[in-house]
């Protein structure tokens, strides 16, 4: 293997403001040549004789040598992935001050000019910087240095640092969805290295962005607009996981750690069930659908649950790359594996399923019960993921791209559910294992044809899974003599889908001189084949009467169920199910793209893009059901325009304008029922696609280094948006949720970055303010004199859905590159918004502001290892949920502090804390 | 819509009544009937499946082969002393109208031959081997485009059969539901008058909405371990009297105003002069199991009902609250045999019964003999001065219930009879006062033949021969 460091790099180094002086001696900055970002954490050395000195570079760029000795030194730089620097001669002369020398460094001809290959350095924050100044589009990038020191673990808690976005939480507190400038998961599109991924949710096109463990990342965009040349299904925001390529020189890391959750104690032990009882196929699916399961059919281990007072968590991962066969080869390989375990405790206030008339009061939310939930939930993520590239020569390029990522869900709920005002109770277990993969590959080629003519390729095969095998809960209630307890239902689901694709992208690059200006046509194309298998089968028996009366409950290994009657047992029946169906989706896109500067300073990215879409569904219906089967076809063109206007080498103004759309899922377009926890929800047939026109203008200040300040404006206006509310349909008595088109959406805002560094101290903060705005249909109850009590369809104005006014990140950093010390106090704030839409006028879900604290740190130890630790959620604050009605007076709600408003959610994490050792080569 | 417009001007006749027909059930009319043609008769030949109308004639034995259906705006009428035997668990899917007008001489079968052999009805059945509750056919599904159900002298047998994907799908009803007749459409008519209902699984009757009256039928063995007999929804208006419930899963009348449509008018059930006996015994869930039940924004009136060896008393709901402002009750009679049942008649928090129930002065046994002064809706109290007091002396009903039959053992009527012995303390204890909704139109075929107004003996069965008339 050849990793000899003079070969790799590109970069030149530049030593800049060189001064020298007496006894304090020497001080200086060391910027990257190409780019004039300060390189952090270079080493200098300082020599005469038998003297020696070494130094880091700050964050900023500079370096201090103090109280050397008058005389004349020897002055080198090293920095992993740049060569060394020549030697330079610098004196410190008598006096207690600082003489100036500049040097201006050109070292030139260390790049493999036949070698395409791009920036060493690139997991360095300063490189981030570059390429968003750089780029087309307007982007916000977390490299992976950034990454590796952040206190999360996963892609998705990773996000919420990204200016702009909120990470919804799964109920162990993890971030699990991206919300993008208010937009929700549903406006936003996730790629890998650029091509975009299927998702193994049983029914969205989002993908969970917790699957990803962050380590595997090089770099993480959020790109805020697009181009023609990209999807065109992105509103809030494109997520671009950009994963680690075959560095420059011999790269191997490994590093592993463990911690635990305060959240779990012996009072409190994680609840765990056996992992090999749960049976991965339904009797329906051993049996066949002509099968009557009886409760023999059911295993019992995963409802049997043994306690853990404190489990470890353990994490590794290790990265090995570098490149053969005189650099033509290059190869990296990551493995990462993360095992959690996490939970929740929660009360929920739940309001009844429709509003009454209390009193005078119309369309008053009554609780009905009290939710005490407590999940123990296990996490097991496994990621691999290689990249093989061969460089044939300096005009011909092909790499592989594999990814292989894998989440293991092993989840217990327990439910006390105490009917509110009554002290009836029911205590509920659940057990719940879901396994989720993503497998992509990726072959890529890169061709320059000529001078002026490039051929970039890819085809692309991509399969996602996720199974919930035997999600399985019993139930049982207080009998009428305290101490005693009546067997109630036992369900178990089985529920599995597939969502595959097979997709070929072909971009032809074509840049002239025209007037003796450089312009850049591009024309590229694709076309993806997506199918989607669901598959679900719902069990649901009863207690026998034991002697002709309600079973008493000891546990659930004595408790005995049957099918009521026993032929609802039979597959033909709990198969038949709206959520079995599948669905293909032909996308074909083409686009044609320009890129040139209009004036030196004013470069200009334009063009069109045109996508074709055409859907197609079968479900399990009979021929008696309209609607069983069908297609939908739309063709959009998606014009896009972006101005970048450099004012000088460090400020930009941006002005960019894209159309954009939103596919609905594919499920909310076939009109089958789901029974849902309010109302049914059912598909709708007649559902259009969402297309948005968004606006950007943004001001960009680099002073150099990692600094930055970003100010920017949006606005969007999103057209046939889509949003559950309640329809009659089919009939005067039908009443479903459903996914509906309602007119015009807006969403506009401003956002402010400000990242800035004074020596080893940083601060990082960004701000976003949002506003959105749609109008929908809720019902309303109200007392009407001939009716009583009845209701009628208002419309109510109100937020997007989880789009909250004010989001915030501060961070202050403290970075030691002498003595190897990196530290991070994260700080994340999420304004109210609303997290449940309510089918009826002004209850909707309200999430409070809340604010999460969390640390981070890393100290080298030995040259190449590290210690590192991660501490997430400080403050441990409980996440709390309002309907915005006031408590009900005199009544012993828990958790009250308002006038104006319920709390009916009140979610606790605990802390996470987790410790390891990082070696890096 | 077209097709509900069809389906209307095909009922043109009983249209014409239902808009200038009495809205007040006291006005008596006398409005000259249409004729009704006996449209295609319908033959016996051949079990019938699909698509149906017509006419099945009198005396005729029909049997059901597969899923029949009355497509919108089609109307099946059933004459006098026909026979129904569903078989292969189908199910009659109504999306036009059902008419079946059996008479107290040639009353109207719809049941299951096979299980009709081995119907058991010898006091403590095992319920999980009893066919009654084995769902031996659907049911009758009305959708919510049918405009009229009427059942008169009309026995409706063993239906809950879960339903497969394709009948759900004629009904707008999911896979699995087991209800033995469903109705939903709250400006339809739902006519039950002098009939029977035996078996069930699920709710027997579930009333998601419409204009119902319930009139001198009698119901058993409903529903097989919950669900209760006449599940009324939100969105449903209309009378319940003079029926006969014995051993009902739990409720034999709810009403509730859960899952009202938008613009429907609030649930609203008067409930006068009903005879429970040993119903709630059969649901698996605490607290629950009375004879009637209101709930969840639902108003009404039970006036004069008798209630014997039932679980729980009559159970006015906390949460979800029924329209306690606009509900009311008395005139009430509770008889128990144990204390367990004595106790429960004001049903307490002790038993987890959710219950709002105020005595009342009215009520028999007079509550001031044994409830503690001051007493509040739910307190336990001691029911011991009641226990086996008051018995309401049945014509053939042994009170209390010999030892070797647990209460939950009486399931059906059998060879009992429940009209009350001159002298019972129940005649003439009853108020007649109450007015009943008249939701639905008087007419001997398009609505309620008789509407008995509250009749001043308490329970089903009056001494002067009006009321329910199933006995012997």
């Amino acid at each position: 293997m050849s990793f000899n460091s003079t070969k790799c790099l590109l970069l030149f180094l530049c030593l800049l403001n060189f001064y020298t002086s007496f006894a304090g001696g020497v001080k200086g900055k060391v910027l990257d040549r190409q780019t004039g970002e300060p390189l952090a954490g270079a080493t200098v050395q300082i020599s005469s004789g038998s003297f020696q000195r070494t130094t880091s570079v700050n964050l900023d760029g500079t370096y201090t040598f103090k109280n050397i000795p008058e005389g004349s030194y020897r002055l080198t730089v090293k920095y992993v992935g740049y060569s060394a620097t020549e030697e330079f001669t610098v004196s410190v002369a008598d006096g207690d001050k600082f003489s100036t020398r500049n040097v201006d460094l050109k070292e030139e001809g260390k790049e493999l000019e036949q070698v395409q290959i791009t920036s060493t350095g690139k997991e360095g924050d300063h490189n981030a910087r570059g390429l968003e100044k750089n780029s087309a589009v307007l982007q916000n990038i977390l490299s992976q240095k950034a990454i590796e020191l952040l206190p999360d673990v996963t892609v998705a808690n990773a996000l919420q640092r990204v200016p702009g976005v909120v990470i919804q939480r799964s109920s162990s507190g993890e971030g699990r969805y991206a919300i993008i400038r208010g937009m929700d998961e549903r406006y936003n599109n996730t790629l890998v290295n650029g091509v975009k991924i299927p998702s193994p949710d049983a029914k969205y096109r989002y993908v969970p962005m917790d699957l990803f463990p962050s380590d595997m990342l090089e770099r993480l965009e959020v790109i805020k607009s697009l181009t023609p040349a990209m999807e065109a299904d992105a509103v809030g925001g494109t997520m671009n996981l950009v994963m680690k390529t075959a560095p420059q020189h011999f790269v191997f890391n490994i590093n592993a750690a463990t911690g635990i959750s305060t959240l779990f104690t012996s009072s409190r032990p994680f609840s765990a069930f056996s992992h090999s009882a749960v049976n991965d196929k339904s009797p329906a699916e051993i049996n066949g659908n002509s099968y009557t399961a009886t409760q023999k059919d059911f295993s019992t281990g995963n409802l049997n649950f043994t306690g853990k007072s404190q489990p470890w968590n353990t994490m590794a991962g290790t990265t090995i790359g570098g490149r053969l066969l005189h650099d033509k080869l290059g190869i990296i390989f990551s493995g990462s594996y993360q095992n959690f375990y996490r939970g929740s405790n929660s009360d929920f206030l739940v309001p009844n399923a429709q509003p009454q008339v209390v009193g005078n009061q119309d369309n008053q939310s009554v609780i009905s019960d009290l939710y005490v939930r407590r999940y123990s939930t296990q996490t097991t993520r496994v990621g691999l993921h290689n990249n093989i590239d061969y460089v044939f020569n300096n005009k011909n390029k092909i790499s592989l791209y594999n990814m292989y990522i894998h989440m293991n869900e092993f989840q217990t709920r327990s439910t006390y559910d105490s009917v509110y005002l009554n002290k009836l109770s029911d205590n509920l277990m659940r057990s719940r294992l879901q396994k989720q993969s993503i497998y992509s590959s990726t072959l890529i080629g890169d061709h320059t044809l000529s001078n002026q003519f490039k051929v970039n390729w890819k085809g692309t095969y991509a399969i996602a899974k996720s199974a919930v095998p035997d999600m399985a809960e019993y139930d049982y209630q207080s009998g009428s003599t305290p101490g005693t307890y009546i067997v109630q239902d036992l369900s178990r689901i089985w529920q599995h889908n597939t969502d595959k694709d097979i997709a070929g992208y072909l971009d032809l690059l074509y840049t002239p001189s025209i007037a003796g200006q450089k312009v850049e046509f591009s024309l590229g194309g694709m076309y993806r084949n997506k199918s989607r298998d669901n598959y679900y089968n719902d069990y649901s028996l009863s207690p026998v009467l034991t002697g002709g009366q309600p079973q008493q409950w000891k546990d659930y290994n004595d408790a005995t169920y049957s099918f009521s009657p026993a032929g609802n047992g039979a597959g033909s029946i709990t198969t038949a199910n709206p959520n079995t169906y599948s669905s293909h989706e032909n996308v074909a896109a083409g686009y044609g793209q320009f890129k040139f500067a209009l004036t030196p300073k004013l470069e200009v990215l334009g063009g069109l893009r045109i996508e074709h879409t055409r859907q197609h569904f079968t479900t399990v219906m009979p021929e008696s059901f309209a609607g069983r089967y069908g297609s939908v076809e739309y063709t959009d063109p998606l014009p896009s325009l972006h101005f970048k206007y450099a004012l000088n080498d460090k400020q930009n103004i941006r002005l960019s304008y894209f159309r954009s759309i939103v596919r609905p899922d594919f499920y909310e377009i076939i009109p089958t029922e789901n029974v849902g926890e309010i109302f049914n929800i059912k598909g709708n047939d007649s559902l259009r696609h969402s297309k948005a026109d968004n606006i950007d203008l943004r001001y960009e200040l680099y002073p150099g280094g990692s600094d930055q300040l970003l100010l920017g404006v949006f606005y969007k206006n999103i057209k046939d948006p889509i949003e559950y509310a309640i329809v009659r349909n089919g009939g005067p008595s039908a009443q479903f949720l459903m996914p509906e088109n309602f007119g015009n959406a807006h969403n506009y805002g401003l956002e402010a970055v400000y990242t800035k560094f004074f020596g080893p101290f940083g601060i990082s903060a960004n701000y976003t303010y949002t506003k959105s705005r749609i109008t929908t249909t809720k019902q309303f109850a109200y007392k009407d004199p001939t009716l009583g009590i009845t209701s009628k369809i208002v419309d109510q104005s109100r937020p997007l859905q989880g789009q909250a006014d004010h989001i915030g990140n501060l961070s202050l950093l403290y970075k030691n590159p002498r003595i190897g010390l990196d530290l991070q106090l994260a700080f994340v704030y999420t304004g109210k918004r609303i997290i449940q839409v309510s089918p009826y006028y002004n209850l909707d879900y309200w999430q409070l502001g809340q604010g999460v604290l969390d640390f981070s740190f890393e100290k080298r130890f030995l040259k190449h290892f590290y210690f590192y630790g991660k501490l997430n959620n400080l403050t441990n604050a409980p996440a709390k949920t309002v309907i915005y009605q006031a408590p009900p007076a005199g009544s012993a709600f828990p958790d009250q502090s308002y006038s104006d408003k319920t709390v009916v959610g009140k979610e606790i994490y605990g802390l996470n804390l987790l410790g390891g050792f990082r070696y890096k080569f | 819509m077209k097709k509900l417009i069809s389906s209307a001007l095909g009922l043109l006749p009983a249209l014409v009544l239902l808009l200038t027909g009495c809205k007040k059930w006291d006005e008596k009319l006398d409005i000259a009937q249409a004729v009704v043609q006996v449209a295609q008769p319908i033959s016996d030949a051949a079990p019938l499946c699909g698509a149906i109308k017509g006419t099945m004639l009198a005396g005729k034995t029909y049997t059901i082969g597969c899923d029949v259906t009355i497509n919108p705006g089609d109307t099946l009428f059933i004459q006098p002393g026909a026979h129904v035997n569903v078989t292969n668990k189908s199910g009659i899917f109504v999306q036009g109208s059902l008419i079946s007008l059996g008479t107290k001489t040639a009353p109207i079968w719809i049941t299951v031959d096979s299980l009709l052999k081995l119907k058991n009805d010898a006091p403590n059945q095992d319920p999980s081997k009893d066919p009654a509750f084995s769902g031996g056919w659907a049911g009758i599904y009305c959708a919510p485009t049918c405009p009229m159900l009427i059942l008169k002298w009309t026995h409706v047998e063993f239906g809950g059969a879960g339903l497969s994907i394709s009948q759900g799908a004629l009904v707008n009803q999911s896979a699995g539901q087991a209800y033995s007749i469903l109705f939903q459409n709250p400006k339809g008519i739902f006519v039950m008058e002098d009939s029977w209902l035996y078996g069930g699984v699920d709710d027997p009757i579930r009333i998601s909405n419409g204009k119902i009256c319930f009139i001198r039928s009698t119901f058993e063995k409903a529903g097989a371990k919950g669900g209760d007999c006449l599940n009324c929804k939100g969105g449903t208006v209309g009378d319940m009297a003079y029926n006969l419930f014995v051993g009902v899963a739990t409720n034999g009348q709810k009403a509730s105003n859960k899952g009202q449509p938008v613009g429907a008018p609030q649930t609203n059930i008067n409930m006068w002069n009903n005879t429970f006996v040993s119903c709630g015994y059969r649901q698996i869930q605490t607290g629950r199991g009375a004879n009637i039940d209101i709930e969840e924004g639902a108003r009404g009136k039970a006036y004069n009902n008798l209630m014997v060896n039932c679980k729980f008393g009559l159970r006015i709901v906390n949460n979800p609250a029924a329209d306690t402002a606009n509900t009311r009750y008395g005139y009430n009679y509770e008889y128990g045999d144990s204390l367990s049942v004595v106790n429960q008649i004001y049903p307490t928090n002790a038993a987890l019964s959710g219950g709002w129930t105020n005595p009342q002065l009215t009520d028999i046994p007079d509550y001031t003999t044994f409830l503690p002064a001051n007493y509040t809706y739910g307190e336990t109290y001691d029911g011991t001065p009641i226990l086996q007091k008051n018995n309401p002396q049945f014509y053939n009903f042994p009170l209390p219930v010999p030892n070797h039959v647990p209460l939950y053992g009486i399931q059906a009527v059998g060879g009992y009879d429940f009209r009350l012995q001159a002298g019972s303390p129940a005649i003439g204890k009853g108020y007649t006062g109450l007015t009943p909704l008249g939701a639905v139109p008087i007419d001997p075929k398009y609505g309620v033949t008789e509407m008995t107004p509250p009749g001043i003996d308490i329970g089903a069965f009056q001494s002067n021969g009006t009321g329910n008339q199933h006995h012997p």
